[in-house]
């Protein structure tokens, strides 16, 4: 990254939309009862796991399908520290942070050298693989029992980690829009349009893949470690493949590609899973359908529907 | 412990399995090289061809007609993808190249998601079993249960059949044709999209084929197609994407390497050794034991 480097000035509009969306959030307390909190904490855990695989597959397009075990490598480190060794939070976080990213990087160096279908391939089997160790090796890790994790803090009440979540949340989109208004940000996109053009153009783009699936590995580890200590028992259903369609789902009815779209798309299809629960499977048959329909008919989702209104917006203020 | 028996149990084992998985890498692998796409879907066809299977023998023919059962479970598969192929893949071609992939991996995607919740919708989460009344088998000194032995002859000739006519007939020179030079076989008035069409039908058969020969061996429930679709990318990628011959001798491989180490590390672990190969081979040959030159890049 060039010294001269300055951020456009897209960048600090997105920033202050986040900060203001945030404000308004910290309000719902105020409003919202206790389900309806503990509902849109997990609705921001899914905007920030959605978001970070979007950084991977819509900006860069590289398509893992580990995210979601990428989540469960951060929660079970985390759990399987307090619960072996009785580590606190503080520590167990990072590790798994650091676990998830270390991962991401052994993997991606293997198979980003290679054409991007396979990272999807690797990603699938490495999912599958952490899947059925996890059950497997239940002596260790507890395996369908469940482990238990200790929670964060000594309430019951939603409260403080709907503000943990809130805050984690925006830090990490606001980390997000950095990265992607950063000079990596503009290889990404550059390798996504042609990567043999960005290749001839001087871009490392093996090392530029490699850097975004560490990094979203990483924001999914964090995500996740912070989401253990809040539900309180993991198990290998975090690693179930719907976890992972789930993540596709929101993306790209929120709009695959787009930096608001993930945000747009997470939040509201959680909460409509969430109270169509009752009708079980179904429930899910009807968003893979919506998903199907969309990207038969048009690309775009949710954010497309914004985007004119954010321009006006803009316009508007600066003439 | 390490007796000659086992050894030779073992062997014989993992070859009979890894024949059936590689009739999944073979229809994973052979769309890919007719479209160029990957079909995510592949594990609930599988569980398509195992349900159709279950329901024959359960309802309609009886366990004495299970053979009558596989070849007719298999085409109704074939037929399936014919549908899903016309509906949903064909449109893929009318999108700008490049966005070919993504639209391939999240519609197929969400066709996995749709197919295994209908199952789990329509016949509930239960577990089926279709009736076999095949006795058990002696393989050399070795006894085997009859539905194994029966699914590894089946896989036998389907592989047979499907190598004869890939390489003997007019279509499978136009199949081999179109994995070479899509654009090259249209100049040659071939229709591209009519080939799509049957690579589809018959690579998603290759699944439905291997799920009604190992439902009585692996069950029928809406998930169980995931098993063996992860040893399917697994084969894929070890043999090289692209490559027949890689498919089937990556089959055998993976299979030797899962029973061997069931038998002689921990049986626990059976299903985790094919993806230390699969790492293995990545740090070592990225380009698969058979993989095709463009793999890089």
């Amino acid at each position: 990254m060039s010294a001269s480097f300055r951020f456009p000035p897209s960048f600090h509009r997105s920033v202050i939309a986040i900060l203001v969306t945030v404000a308004l959030f910290a309000l719902a307390p105020l409003v919202a009862g206790d389900f309806a909190l503990h509902v849109l904490t997990i609705g921001f855990y899914y905007v920030i796991l959605a978001s970070s695989w979007n950084l991977l597959a819509g900006y860069t397009g590289q398509f893992s399908l580990a995210h979601h075990a990428f989540a469960a490598v951060g929660a079970y480190t985390s759990g399987l520290l307090g619960y072996h060794l009785g580590a606190p939070a503080w520590i167990g976080i990072p590790a798994g942070v650091v676990l998830a990213a270390l991962f991401g990087l052994v993997l991606g160096r293997l198979v980003l050298r290679m054409r991007a279908i396979y990272l999807a391939i690797a990603t699938w089997a490495f999912a599958e693989t952490v899947h059925i160790y996890l059950t497997a090796d239940y002596q260790f890790t507890r395996g369908e029992l469940g482990l238990s994790v200790k929670p964060l803090y000594s309430t019951i009440g939603p409260l403080p980690y709907y503000f943990t979540f809130l805050a984690l949340a925006a830090v990490v989109l606001i980390g997000l829009r950095a990265l992607i208004d950063s000079p990596l940000g503009y290889f990404m996109r550059a390798i996504k349009d042609n990567e043999l053009r960005a290749k001839s153009l001087g871009i490392d783009t093996t090392r530029v893949k490699i850097a975004v699936f560490s990094i979203s590995s990483a924001v999914a580890g964090l995500a996740g470690a912070f989401y253990g200590h809040f539900i309180g028992l993991l198990s290998p259903q975090m690693i179930d493949f719907s976890e992972m369609a789930k993540i596709v789902i929101m993306v790209v009815i929120g709009g695959f590609g787009t930096f608001l779209g993930p945000v747009i798309g997470a939040a509201p299809v959680q909460i409509v899973m969430t109270y169509l629960q009752k009708y079980g499977e179904w429930n899910l048959a009807v968003f893979a359908l919506i998903v199907i329909v969309l990207m038969r008919f048009s690309m775009e989702g949710l954010a497309s529907l914004f985007a004119p209104v954010w321009r006006r917006l803009w316009a508007r203020d600066h003439g | 412990m390490f007796s000659t028996e086992l050894v030779v149990q073992t062997f014989i084992s993992g070859v009979m399995i890894g024949v059936l998985y590689a009739l999944m890498a073979l229809g994973i692998t052979f769309i890919y090289s007719i479209m160029r796409m990957i079909n995510w879907a592949m594990g609930e066809f599988y569980m398509i061809g195992s349900y159709l299977q279950y329901m024959l023998v359960a309802f309609l023919l009886g366990p004495d007609l299970w053979w009558l059962a596989i070849p007719i479970s298999a085409a109704g598969v074939f037929a399936f993808g014919l549908v899903v192929q016309w509906g949903l893949i064909k449109p893929i071609f009318k999108k700008p190249p490049e966005a070919r992939d993504d639209y391939a991996t999240v519609v197929t995607l969400a066709l996995l998601l749709l197919l295994r919740s209908l199952a789990t919708g329509l016949a509930g989460p239960n577990q089926f079993t279709p009736g076999s009344n095949l006795p058990i088998v002696m393989v050399g000194p070795m006894p085997m249960a009859g539905a194994r032995v029966a699914a590894f002859v089946f896989a036998l000739v389907a592989l047979a059949l499907f190598y004869g006519v890939l390489r003997y007939s007019w279509y499978g020179l136009a199949l081999r044709a179109t994995s070479q030079s899509r654009v090259g076989v249209q100049t040659a008035g071939i229709d591209v999209l009519g080939i799509d069409r049957v690579a589809f039908g018959i690579g998603v058969a290759l699944a439905g084929l291997a799920g009604a020969l190992l439902a009585p061996v692996f069950l029928v429930f809406p998930t169980n197609g995931l098993i063996t679709t992860v040893k399917g990318f697994e084969i894929v990628v070890i043999g090289g994407l692209g490559s027949i011959p890689g498919a089937l001798i990556a089959g055998i491989l993976l299979g030797l390497i899962e029973s061997f180490g069931a038998a002689f590390i921990d049986s626990a672990y059976q299903n985790i050794y094919g993806f230390a190969l699969v790492l293995l081979i990545l740090a070592f040959k990225p380009t698969g034991l058979f993989g095709e030159r463009g793999r890089e890049a």
